[in-house]
């Protein structure tokens, strides 16, 4: 009995098909469900027809039998590890680069210089209406003409510095600014949530120290947001293409090109595999969410 | 960092010192973004306008024209068909879902609806070739091969596009939908509305910032996507990201190598004006539907 | 304007097992204010919807002026509705909002807006008409609505807990002003509340309400001094339970007896239900009870007494408040008139279960 409160019956248990609309005789509930139903399962063949027809491509060569051959060869075609261990690499280092330069910033205006919000969520929604094609022309531009201005300066051993074949800085530079507008979103949403003014208040009030503040109080409060931020900002190192290919390094996006024209299944395993890896990174990152809200 | 002393300061007056020098904490970002994001377009818009190292409208006359202007074209209507058909279908998907009493079913279309729209570049391409290329599965099990299907082609990059682009449109709108109050509409029905008549004059201006959003958002999800093409149509439909990577690469008259500037510079323009549309759609929904 | 005669009849509405409404009869004469109150789940609202047509009744029907609507989709009853809050549509200035009906039955503009305009000087914010419902406190988007309910001329007005969402200074000014309209256009009122200090100063007569069944409808006097049930008699005011013993048609209580009104439950050991207005005090340094709180409120002080082990509320005049400190030995004396009793509360769950609100007697 406790649990009927006057709105709570009607929230929890008027079937929403009544609510949409006034006349909800028998007839229309039906019409609406048969509709709903269309739509799932049209949706639901949509998507999902991809996904077990590339399984099935993977498993399955013409005129053989089932076998996950395709599987067991991703680890062994050349450049596999070398390229998928780049990608990790550049993202880990594009999260960190990422967090150490919102992180203070927001923090600052949102303390303390409320004033330049505004320049902040241009500068950091700005990257969004550049095209990464259009992007790279220009920092393609720039290490190629670069050098010849630069000649007589440091900065000539720099531009070919970032350029290492084997880390290549200017990816990690790139990828920043790419996922600036979700870190940013991702962010600005986490703060918002938490009062982080009384939260600094009330800790400089018991005395912390900033760095206490920020990785003690701060940073746990975070915690979901920061993750997201790191998350969007790995799948979105890990799934880039454009950047990469075009200034010729081999990231594991562009190794599965690569591979596709002589090994088109294991290049097809490889995709279905990044799909299953991502939707993994996310169940594990929501579940933690919903913990810490469980928590809080 | 120089906060800890301004905050000091500041909290033992209580007030507000124009001192403060907490600013200093945005410097490297703001430095980090003028320098590798500001110096690339800067060089994109000088670059436009310079041929053989002189001042010229040159390249940006030739990035719209021929070709090139083909290419434009060719993404804009195909950025306009996948946004709008995007967001029709995504819209219903949405509100099947939010209507829906299993609330496993939603909680399934939201998860799978945030990777699919994550879903995109090499890896989606292949996964379609796999099932409608011209040795696919579908394909060869129901011998649409004879029958003339092709998916490397404009329709069938937008078919490929949408895999992205509905889910995306499920996870933009399906906070509006829930934001829907009932009270709305039932204070509809009360003063005499039917389904429609509430719709019609409350449920779809309500959503209208949300849809257009939406919309703004895929059309420059598709517009921005290179990798799929690349690796679906390499250069048999005439995009003009695929254009831009051929210029890069060095295929175009020799002295012309500017035209990639040129043409990034429209499709930024283009990106632009899309987005001014954008943002501020966004704050009015966030004020309706708080 | 006439308000219309509502009658509800025999009305069962089940929520996957739970029975929201149980056999509502209830008949609501024209013109009248009636408040429906009761607690959290006792089908109050539920039986306001089926009244709007927003809910439909397993069984039983809905009647206005005789005629059966039952069945009559929301979209055509005459009854204007008032909601909790948040019902204003955002997307529409506030003379479109109140014209929304109007709109909707195609009336020229012209006519639409002066409609509009004269409504909201009948709610007294004349000069809102081009704001948005966000630019607007709780209380003006209250009164908006209720305009807007008004604005078809129904001949019902529906009002579910509409003022729960304020502030009390705005509640108490707000349902002054709702009354007066309604004693103005005469249009038959239903007022859904949880709060009995609002049901008690507004309505003509009350509903008491109880897991889906009336338990008893009466005007606020009646409904105070002669609750018809113990579950009526402590959720409007505030009630004392002390043990007592039955004995023939009395009850012995703290030393006196007094005659029991209403039934007599089967046990000999009972509660008796007393209100706090009916108990002296008298300073008494021999005496066993003790004043152990105070709370003043100007004409009258609200004491807890400590006798043995139950304590009693008492009010007395605020003056005598200085000589009943906290600390203070009293004697206690009941007003002798008849008691109503219920079965001793550590026997029954019922009564565990029933909620005392802890609201100032009125």
């Amino acid at each position: 009995m406790a649990a009927l409160t006057p709105e709570g019956p009607m929230a929890q248990l008027t079937p929403p098909a009544v609510a949409a609309g006034p006349v909800s005789g028998p007839g229309r509930r039906r019409r609406i469900r048969v509709w709903r139903g269309a739509i799932l399962a049209i949706a639901a063949v949509y998507f999902l027809v991809p996904l077990i027809a590339s399984f099935t491509f993977t498993v399955k060569a013409p005129e053989q039998d089932f076998s996950l051959d395709a599987y067991g060869q991703i680890f062994t075609t050349e450049g596999f590890g070398q390229s998928l261990l780049l990608s990790i690499g550049l993202g880990v280092a594009t999260i960190a680069v990422v967090l150490l330069l919102t992180l203070p910033a927001m923090l600052a205006v949102r303390l303390r210089v409320p004033k330049m919000k505004p320049i902040m969520e241009i500068v950091c929604t700005l990257p969004l209406v550049v095209p990464p094609i259009t992007f790279v022309a220009g920092i393609n531009t720039v290490l190629q003409f670069g050098p010849d201005y630069l000649a007589s300066t440091p900065f000539y051993q720099t531009i070919f510095a970032i350029q290492d074949e084997n880390f290549p800085v200017v990816l990690v530079l790139a990828y920043v600014i790419l996922a600036l507008p979700f870190v940013y979103r991702s962010l600005d949403a986490g703060l918002g949530a938490i009062d982080v003014r009384t939260l600094v208040e009330a800790a400089r009030n018991l005395g912390a120290s900033w760095p206490h503040l920020i990785f003690r109080v701060i940073v746990p409060n975070l915690r979901s947001s920061l993750a997201s931020a790191s998350f969007l900002t790995l799948a979105l190192v890990l799934g880039e293409f454009t950047i990469a290919s075009l200034l010729h390094f081999q990231t594991f996006p562009v190794w599965i090109y690569t591979i596709s024209g002589s090994q088109a299944q294991v290049s097809v395993a490889v995709s279905v595999f990044s799909l299953l890896i991502t939707w993994l990174l996310l169940l594990v990152l929501s579940s933690a969410g919903a913990r810490q809200r469980s928590g809080s | 960092m120089s906060a800890p002393s301004a905050v000091r300061t500041a909290s033992a007056s209580g007030g507000r010192r124009t001192k403060s020098k907490s600013w200093l904490a945005t410097v490297p970002l703001l430095a980090f973004v003028a320098l590798i994001f500001g110096v690339p377009l800067v060089i994109i818009l000088g670059g436009t306008f310079k041929r053989d190292g002189a001042f010229s409208a040159a390249n940006i006359t030739e990035s719209v024209q021929g070709a090139y202007l083909t290419a434009m074209i060719g993404s804009v209507k195909l950025s306009a068909l996948v946004a709008v058909v995007g967001a029709l279908l995504g819209t219903f998907l949405a509100q099947a879902v939010v209507t829906s009493r299993f609330r496993l079913l939603r909680e399934a279309v939201l998860t799978a609806s945030g990777v699919l729209s994550n879903f995109g570049g090499i890896p989606l391409a292949f996964a379609w070739i796999a099932t409608l290329g011209n040795s696919g599965v579908i394909t060869k099990a129901l011998g649409l091969d004879s029958a003339g299907w092709s998916l490397y082609n404009f329709w069938g990059l937008a078919l490929v596009y949408l895999y992205f682009s509905i889910p995306l449109m499920v996870v933009v709108v399906v906070p509006a939908l829930d934001g829907l109050r009932q009270q709305w509409r039932e204070a509809a029905q009360n003063n005499g509305a039917n389904t429609w008549q509430y719709w019609r004059h409350v449920g779809i201006p309500v959503l209208t910032p949300t849809l257009l959003g939406g919309v703004v958002l895929l059309f420059g999800g598709a517009f921005a996507a290179y990798a799929t093409a690349a690796a679906m149509v390499g250069g048999t439909v005439p995009l003009v990201t695929l254009q831009i990577a051929n210029a890069l690469s060095g295929n175009v008259l020799i002295g012309h190598e500017n035209v990639a500037l040129a043409l990034s510079l429209d499709m930024i323009i283009i990106a632009g004006l899309v987005m001014a549309v954008y943002l501020p759609l966004q704050r009015r929904s966030a004020r309706w539907l708080r | 304007m006439n308000g219309a005669k509502v009658e509800l009849r025999g009305l069962r509405r089940n929520f996957s097992g739970t029975a929201a409404l149980d056999g509502l009869d209830l008949t609501i004469e024209s013109g009248e204010l009636i408040a429906l109150l009761g607690p959290s789940g006792c089908g109050k609202t539920t039986a306001l919807r089926c009244v709007a047509g927003f809910e439909q009744p397993d069984e039983g029907t809905v009647l206005v002026d005789g005629k059966d609507i039952t069945r009559v989709p929301a979209n055509k009853r005459d009854a204007g509705m008032v909601f909790q809050s948040y019902s204003l549509f955002p997307n529409l200035n506030i003379r479109d909002n109140v014209a929304f009906g109007l709109r909707v039955r195609k009336v020229p503009a012209a006519k639409r807006h002066a409609r509009a305009q004269e409504l909201l000087e009948l709610i007294g914010l004349p000069h809102i008409g081009g704001r948005f419902p966000h630019q607007l406190s709780g209380g003006q988007q209250q009164r908006v609505a209720l305009a807007r309910a008004l604005a078809l001329e129904p001949r019902v007005l529906l009002l579910d807990e509409p003022l729960s969402a304020l502030d009390a200074k705005v509640r108490v000014s707000l349902r002054e002003e709702i009354r007066r309209l309604q004693l103005s256009l005469g249009i038959t009122t239903i007022f859904v509340t949880h709060d009995q200090e609002e049901a008690l100063s507004m309505a003509d007569r009350v509903a008491v309400l109880r897991a889906g069944r009336l338990e008893q409808v009466a005007d606020p006097a009646t409904l105070y001094d002669r609750p018809a049930t113990p579950f009526v008699a402590e959720f409007v005011g505030t009630m004392n339970r002390v043990p007592g013993r039955i004995d023939g048609n009395q009850v012995a209580v703290l030393g006196q007896t007094l005659p029991v009104d209403g039934d007599l439950p089967g046990t000999p050991d009972v509660d008796v239900l007393i209100r706090p207005e009916a108990v002296r005090l008298t300073p008494d340094a021999e005496a066993e009870g003790m004043v152990l709180v105070s709370s003043f409120r100007g004409s009258t002080a609200q004491l807890r007494v400590q006798l043995g082990d139950i304590e009693v509320l008492a009010d007395v005049p605020g003056h005598d408040s200085v000589r009943l400190a906290p600390g203070t030995r009293v004697r206690i004396e009941l007003v002798e008139r008849p008691v109503l009793v219920s079965a001793s509360s550590g026997a029954t769950a019922a009564s565990a279960k029933t909620p005392v609100p802890e609201h100032d007697v009125v």
